[in-house]
Formats: C-alpha cells, structure tokens, sequence
C-alpha cells in the first residue's frame, strides 16, 4: 500500500498538471513500515530530461542522485518515485515496465485533468503489482 | 581485480571482474543491464565501456519510464 499525506497527493497532481502535455516525474520519499507499507511525506519534484517527454520520462542521473542524498540527510528515505500520463492511461506501460528497475519500490502513475487520478504499483523485478493508494489525515 | 560497489538505495557488495573489464561488466556483475543504471566514479558518471579504473564505484539504477 502506498499513503500519502494530502500535501504529497496534492504535489503530485499540482506537477502534473503543471507539465501540461509533458510527463513530469519525481521521487516519493518518507519511510516504509513493518507491513511493507510506503508512507509518503514528502515528494521531490525532478526535471524530465527524456528526448520526447510527451511520451517518455527520465531524470538526469546526477539530479537523481542529489535528490537521494537530500532525502536521506533529511533522515528520510526513497519508498518510491512518480510521473504523470498525461494523455492516459492509468496504468504502467510498456516501457515503464522495460525500465523499471527498483524492485520493492513504488511506481505512482497521475493522469491530470478534470478528475484527475493516482495510482501505483509495486515493481516486482518482473511485473508491476498494483497496490493501493490512500490518503492520510493530516 | 575486485571492485566495491555502492548500489544506491540497496548498499555496498564486492565485486570481481578480469582485469581488462569495462563498467558494464560490474553492472551485469550486479544482475543489472547497463542500459537500467549510471555508473559514477568520484561523483561523475562514466562510459560503460570505458576501462574499470577505480576500485570504488557507485551504481545508480534509472528512474526513466514512458
């Protein structure tokens, strides 16, 4: 299960909707529970440095890197990262399953819009397992 | 020659290579493909094919989707 806090969910679609018709992305950073539960506290906005971010999403290695180093100064730690859809659909792709490559770690799709959502899955190592997604009062 | 590695957000292991390997065979080493993480010697990436030249490396796995 992934919980946010209403000011990660809020981040989240806030960058989402702000990237317009570019995929935005971004790092989930809070701390995981005995039960395998990823909280969230805080969401670290990245830059999408893809060649064609309408269909595709990276972050520069080094930008990634210092996100890392500032989440775990902050005493907190990566559970997971997001990035947006903005076209659909709500669900991994297949490239987003080609690249995945944090096992354990949370993947959250948004689709911006009137009704915009959040889902995310657990990357396996081999597929990508939905889990559920809630919101934690404040 | 053997090789520490810093995979980043799992820890540190050792690993061994033929002395003549380059980057991507640390990678493969670590059950990675090159093409899924950055390797960074001093804080720098470098090419995945160049020469391993330092016994000290930090492998960064991409965060890239579509």
């Amino acid at each position: 299960m992934l919980v946010l806090s209403r000011a990660a969910y809020d981040e989240i679609l806030t960058h989402a909707e702000a990237g317009g018709a570019a995929e935005v992305c971004g790092v989930l950073a809070g701390e995981r529970t005995d039960d395998g539960t990823a909280r969230v506290d805080a969401v670290h906005r990245a830059e999408n440095v893809a060649d064609h971010p309408r269909t595709r999403y990276r972050i520069d290695p080094e930008e990634q890197l210092a996100i890392i180093e500032r989440i775990e100064d902050a005493g907190r730690e990566v559970v997971g990262f997001y990035h947006s859809h903005p076209e659909g659909p709500p669900v991994p792709s297949r490239t987003d399953a080609e690249r995945a490559a944090w096992p354990g770690y949370s993947y959250a799709i948004c689709v911006p819009g009137d009704r915009p959502y959040l889902g995310s899955w657990r990357w396996t190592g081999e597929q990508f397992d939905r889990e559920a997604v809630a919101l934690r009062p404040e | 020659m053997e090789v520490t590695v810093e995979l980043v957000g799992e820890g540190e292991r050792t690993v061994s290579v033929p002395a003549d390997a380059d980057y991507a065979a640390v990678v493969r080493e670590l059950g990675y493909s090159p093409h899924e993480v950055t390797v960074l010697v001093d804080g720098s990436p470098v090419p995945e094919d160049a020469p391993v030249d330092a016994d000290h490396v930090r492998v960064l796995r991409l965060i890239a989707g579509g």
